[in-house]
Protein backbone atom coordinates (compact mmCIF):
# COMPACT_ATOMS: atom_id res chain seq x y z
CA UNK A 1 0.00 0.00 0.00
CA UNK A 2 1.56 3.38 -0.86
CA UNK A 3 2.21 6.25 1.40
CA UNK A 4 -0.97 8.12 0.16
CA UNK A 5 -3.40 5.24 0.98
CA UNK A 6 -1.58 4.39 4.46
CA UNK A 7 -2.23 7.92 5.76
CA UNK A 8 -5.71 8.08 4.25
CA UNK A 9 -6.66 5.00 6.58
CA UNK A 10 -4.97 6.46 9.82
CA UNK A 11 -6.89 9.94 9.22
CA UNK A 12 -9.66 7.86 9.01
CA UNK A 13 -9.04 6.06 12.01
CA UNK A 14 -8.19 9.30 13.60
CA UNK A 15 -11.35 10.66 13.09
CA UNK A 16 -13.07 7.54 15.09
CA UNK A 17 -10.97 8.61 17.81
CA UNK A 18 -12.43 12.31 17.19
CA UNK A 19 -15.92 10.56 17.28
CA UNK A 20 -15.00 8.88 20.69
CA UNK A 21 -13.22 12.29 22.24
CA UNK A 22 -16.08 14.22 21.60
CA UNK A 23 -19.04 11.63 22.17
CA UNK A 24 -17.73 10.36 26.04
CA UNK A 25 -18.04 13.96 27.57
CA UNK A 26 -20.79 14.77 25.58
CA UNK A 27 -22.76 11.86 26.82
CA UNK A 28 -21.25 12.48 30.37
CA UNK A 29 -22.34 16.26 30.42
CA UNK A 30 -26.22 15.96 28.37
CA UNK A 31 -27.11 12.15 30.16
CA UNK A 32 -27.68 9.09 27.93
CA UNK A 33 -31.51 10.12 28.60
CA UNK A 34 -30.84 13.02 26.02
CA UNK A 35 -28.48 11.58 24.08
CA UNK A 36 -30.65 8.48 23.14
CA UNK A 37 -33.74 10.46 22.59
CA UNK A 38 -34.59 11.99 19.15
CA UNK A 39 -33.15 14.88 20.26
CA UNK A 40 -35.68 16.97 19.09
CA UNK A 41 -35.30 19.69 21.84
CA UNK A 42 -31.90 21.58 22.67
CA UNK A 43 -30.47 19.63 26.10
CA UNK A 44 -31.69 21.64 29.24
CA UNK A 45 -28.07 21.98 29.91
CA UNK A 46 -25.57 23.37 27.10
CA UNK A 47 -22.46 20.91 27.22
CA UNK A 48 -19.20 22.94 27.96
CA UNK A 49 -17.06 24.89 25.99
CA UNK A 50 -14.28 21.89 25.66
CA UNK A 51 -17.01 19.33 24.58
CA UNK A 52 -18.84 21.87 22.25
CA UNK A 53 -15.51 22.38 20.88
CA UNK A 54 -14.53 18.76 20.35
CA UNK A 55 -17.71 18.56 18.31
CA UNK A 56 -16.92 21.01 16.02
CA UNK A 57 -13.39 20.11 15.14
CA UNK A 58 -14.78 16.92 14.43
CA UNK A 59 -17.44 18.24 11.94
CA UNK A 60 -14.83 19.99 10.78
CA UNK A 61 -12.67 16.82 10.01
CA UNK A 62 -15.92 15.11 8.40
CA UNK A 63 -16.06 17.94 5.59
CA UNK A 64 -11.64 18.07 5.17
CA UNK A 65 -11.44 14.38 5.23
CA UNK A 66 -13.37 13.69 2.28
CA UNK A 67 -11.38 16.00 0.37
CA UNK A 68 -8.45 14.49 1.57
CA UNK A 69 -9.82 11.20 0.46
CA UNK A 70 -10.58 12.54 -3.27
CA UNK A 71 -7.09 14.00 -3.01
CA UNK A 72 -5.57 10.59 -2.27
CA UNK A 73 -7.67 8.75 -4.31
CA UNK A 74 -6.72 10.99 -7.67
CA UNK A 75 -3.24 10.48 -7.08
CA UNK A 76 -3.61 6.61 -6.53
CA UNK A 77 -5.64 6.01 -9.86
CA UNK A 78 -3.87 8.21 -11.81
CA UNK A 79 -0.72 6.97 -10.97
CA UNK A 80 1.14 10.20 -9.66
CA UNK A 81 1.93 9.60 -6.57
CA UNK A 82 5.42 10.76 -5.83
CA UNK A 83 7.80 11.65 -2.57
CA UNK A 84 5.74 15.43 -2.80
CA UNK A 85 2.67 13.98 -2.87
CA UNK A 86 3.69 11.56 0.20
CA UNK A 87 4.89 14.18 2.67
CA UNK A 88 1.88 15.98 1.65
CA UNK A 89 -0.44 13.48 3.14
CA UNK A 90 1.90 13.26 6.13
CA UNK A 91 1.71 17.10 6.83
CA UNK A 92 -2.10 16.80 6.39
CA UNK A 93 -2.48 13.99 9.07
CA UNK A 94 0.06 15.34 11.62
CA UNK A 95 -2.05 18.62 11.05
CA UNK A 96 -5.45 17.10 11.67
CA UNK A 97 -3.87 15.21 14.85
CA UNK A 98 -2.42 18.98 16.03
CA UNK A 99 -5.71 20.44 15.18
CA UNK A 100 -7.79 18.84 17.99
CA UNK A 101 -5.60 19.93 21.10
CA UNK A 102 -5.13 23.27 19.45
CA UNK A 103 -8.76 23.68 19.17
CA UNK A 104 -9.93 22.15 22.66
CA UNK A 105 -7.47 24.36 24.40
CA UNK A 106 -8.47 27.40 22.22
CA UNK A 107 -4.79 27.56 21.31
CA UNK A 108 -5.25 31.07 19.62
CA UNK A 109 -3.56 31.15 16.67
CA UNK A 110 -2.47 28.06 16.38
CA UNK A 111 -5.75 26.17 15.76
CA UNK A 112 -6.42 28.52 12.87
CA UNK A 113 -2.72 28.03 11.59
CA UNK A 114 -2.67 24.34 12.18
CA UNK A 115 -5.97 23.84 9.97
CA UNK A 116 -4.59 26.02 7.12
CA UNK A 117 -1.62 23.62 6.92
CA UNK A 118 -4.17 20.75 7.04
CA UNK A 119 -5.75 22.43 3.91
CA UNK A 120 -2.62 23.60 1.99
CA UNK A 121 -1.37 19.67 2.28
CA UNK A 122 -4.99 18.90 0.28
CA UNK A 123 -4.69 21.66 -2.21
CA UNK A 124 -0.99 20.85 -3.07
CA UNK A 125 -2.10 16.94 -3.57
CA UNK A 126 -4.82 18.38 -6.03
CA UNK A 127 -2.83 20.79 -8.02
CA UNK A 128 0.08 18.17 -8.01
CA UNK A 129 -2.51 15.92 -10.11
CA UNK A 130 -3.72 18.40 -12.39
CA UNK A 131 -0.36 20.14 -13.19
CA UNK B 1 -9.19 15.76 -19.62
CA UNK B 2 -10.40 12.39 -17.91
CA UNK B 3 -13.27 12.31 -15.23
CA UNK B 4 -10.28 12.15 -12.50
CA UNK B 5 -9.44 15.57 -13.68
CA UNK B 6 -12.57 17.04 -13.55
CA UNK B 7 -12.97 15.65 -10.17
CA UNK B 8 -9.71 17.40 -8.90
CA UNK B 9 -10.82 20.43 -10.42
CA UNK B 10 -13.85 20.52 -8.44
CA UNK B 11 -11.92 19.76 -5.18
CA UNK B 12 -10.15 22.96 -6.39
CA UNK B 13 -13.46 24.96 -6.76
CA UNK B 14 -14.34 23.71 -3.37
CA UNK B 15 -11.65 25.37 -2.17
CA UNK B 16 -11.82 28.71 -3.83
CA UNK B 17 -15.19 28.68 -2.17
CA UNK B 18 -13.89 28.06 1.07
CA UNK B 19 -11.23 30.81 0.25
CA UNK B 20 -14.33 33.07 -0.59
CA UNK B 21 -16.23 32.07 2.37
CA UNK B 22 -13.02 33.33 5.13
CA UNK B 23 -12.38 36.25 3.15
CA UNK B 24 -15.81 37.20 3.52
CA UNK B 25 -16.18 36.72 6.89
CA UNK B 26 -12.54 38.58 7.76
CA UNK B 27 -14.30 41.74 6.44
CA UNK B 28 -17.43 41.34 8.65
CA UNK B 29 -15.76 39.40 11.82
CA UNK B 30 -11.90 40.30 13.64
CA UNK B 31 -9.77 38.26 13.30
CA UNK B 32 -9.04 37.91 16.78
CA UNK B 33 -12.38 36.22 16.45
CA UNK B 34 -12.09 33.81 14.00
CA UNK B 35 -8.69 32.46 15.15
CA UNK B 36 -10.51 32.00 18.94
CA UNK B 37 -12.05 28.76 19.66
CA UNK B 38 -15.72 30.44 18.65
CA UNK B 39 -17.54 29.38 21.32
CA UNK B 40 -20.36 32.26 20.97
CA UNK B 41 -21.44 31.92 17.09
CA UNK B 42 -21.40 35.46 15.33
CA UNK B 43 -23.68 36.55 12.84
CA UNK B 44 -21.69 37.16 9.13
CA UNK B 45 -22.58 39.43 6.11
CA UNK B 46 -25.62 38.40 3.76
CA UNK B 47 -22.95 37.55 0.93
CA UNK B 48 -20.76 35.64 3.29
CA UNK B 49 -23.28 33.88 4.87
CA UNK B 50 -24.44 32.61 1.10
CA UNK B 51 -21.16 31.95 0.34
CA UNK B 52 -21.36 29.68 3.42
CA UNK B 53 -24.43 27.79 2.61
CA UNK B 54 -22.97 27.09 -0.91
CA UNK B 55 -19.75 25.69 0.31
CA UNK B 56 -21.74 23.54 2.59
CA UNK B 57 -23.72 22.26 -0.60
CA UNK B 58 -21.36 21.82 -2.43
CA UNK B 59 -19.37 19.87 -0.06
CA UNK B 60 -22.69 17.48 0.60
CA UNK B 61 -22.38 17.21 -3.34
CA UNK B 62 -18.76 16.09 -3.16
CA UNK B 63 -19.50 13.22 -0.98
CA UNK B 64 -22.00 11.94 -3.65
CA UNK B 65 -20.01 12.92 -6.80
CA UNK B 66 -16.23 11.82 -5.66
CA UNK B 67 -17.45 7.95 -5.50
CA UNK B 68 -19.35 7.58 -8.55
CA UNK B 69 -15.92 8.96 -10.27
CA UNK B 70 -14.23 6.38 -8.31
CA UNK B 71 -16.09 3.20 -8.66
CA UNK B 72 -16.24 4.40 -12.70
CA UNK B 73 -12.63 4.77 -12.51
CA UNK B 74 -11.43 1.48 -10.37
CA UNK B 75 -13.89 -0.13 -12.95
CA UNK B 76 -12.32 1.13 -15.96
CA UNK B 77 -15.80 1.99 -16.90
CA UNK B 78 -15.37 5.08 -18.21
CA UNK B 79 -16.42 6.37 -21.42
CA UNK B 80 -17.73 9.78 -23.61
CA UNK B 81 -21.42 9.26 -21.59
CA UNK B 82 -19.48 9.26 -18.41
CA UNK B 83 -16.82 12.08 -19.29
CA UNK B 84 -19.81 14.60 -20.33
CA UNK B 85 -21.38 13.81 -17.30
CA UNK B 86 -18.60 14.97 -15.17
CA UNK B 87 -18.49 18.01 -17.57
CA UNK B 88 -21.72 18.62 -16.76
CA UNK B 89 -21.98 18.71 -13.28
CA UNK B 90 -18.45 20.63 -12.93
CA UNK B 91 -19.68 23.28 -15.36
CA UNK B 92 -23.34 23.28 -13.23
CA UNK B 93 -21.19 23.88 -9.81
CA UNK B 94 -19.26 26.33 -11.16
CA UNK B 95 -22.60 28.39 -12.11
CA UNK B 96 -23.97 27.36 -8.91
CA UNK B 97 -21.42 29.57 -6.96
CA UNK B 98 -21.83 33.18 -8.10
CA UNK B 99 -25.48 32.67 -9.01
CA UNK B 100 -26.09 31.57 -5.19
CA UNK B 101 -23.45 34.04 -3.86
CA UNK B 102 -26.28 37.07 -5.64
CA UNK B 103 -29.15 35.56 -4.69
CA UNK B 104 -30.28 34.42 -8.29
CA UNK B 105 -32.78 32.29 -7.56
CA UNK B 106 -33.87 30.12 -10.45
CA UNK B 107 -30.91 29.58 -12.00
CA UNK B 108 -29.44 28.71 -8.67
CA UNK B 109 -31.87 25.81 -8.67
CA UNK B 110 -31.79 24.89 -11.91
CA UNK B 111 -27.65 24.50 -11.89
CA UNK B 112 -27.86 22.55 -8.39
CA UNK B 113 -30.76 20.13 -10.54
CA UNK B 114 -27.84 19.90 -13.28
CA UNK B 115 -24.76 18.53 -10.83
CA UNK B 116 -27.59 16.09 -8.87
CA UNK B 117 -28.39 14.31 -12.24
CA UNK B 118 -25.06 14.49 -13.46
CA UNK B 119 -24.20 12.79 -10.68
CA UNK B 120 -27.42 10.47 -10.93
CA UNK B 121 -26.33 9.60 -14.57
CA UNK B 122 -23.02 8.78 -13.33
CA UNK B 123 -24.34 5.96 -10.34
CA UNK B 124 -26.05 4.60 -13.52
CA UNK B 125 -23.34 4.11 -15.09
CA UNK B 126 -21.17 3.34 -12.91
CA UNK B 127 -23.76 0.43 -11.94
Amino acid sequence: MSTELTVLALATLWQMVQFVLYALPANRELGPGYTMSARDREPARPMSDRTARLGRAFDNHTEWLLLFAIAVGVTELSGQGTPFTAACAWAYLIARVAYVPAYAFGLTPWRSLIWSVGILATLLMLLAALI
Amino acid sequence: MTELTLLAAYGILVLITLLLQVLGSMRTLSMGYLMSARDEPREVGLMTARIKRALDNSITAMALFAPAVLLLEVQDKTDNASLLACQVFLVARIIYLPVYALGVPAIRTLAWLAGFAATAILYLLAL
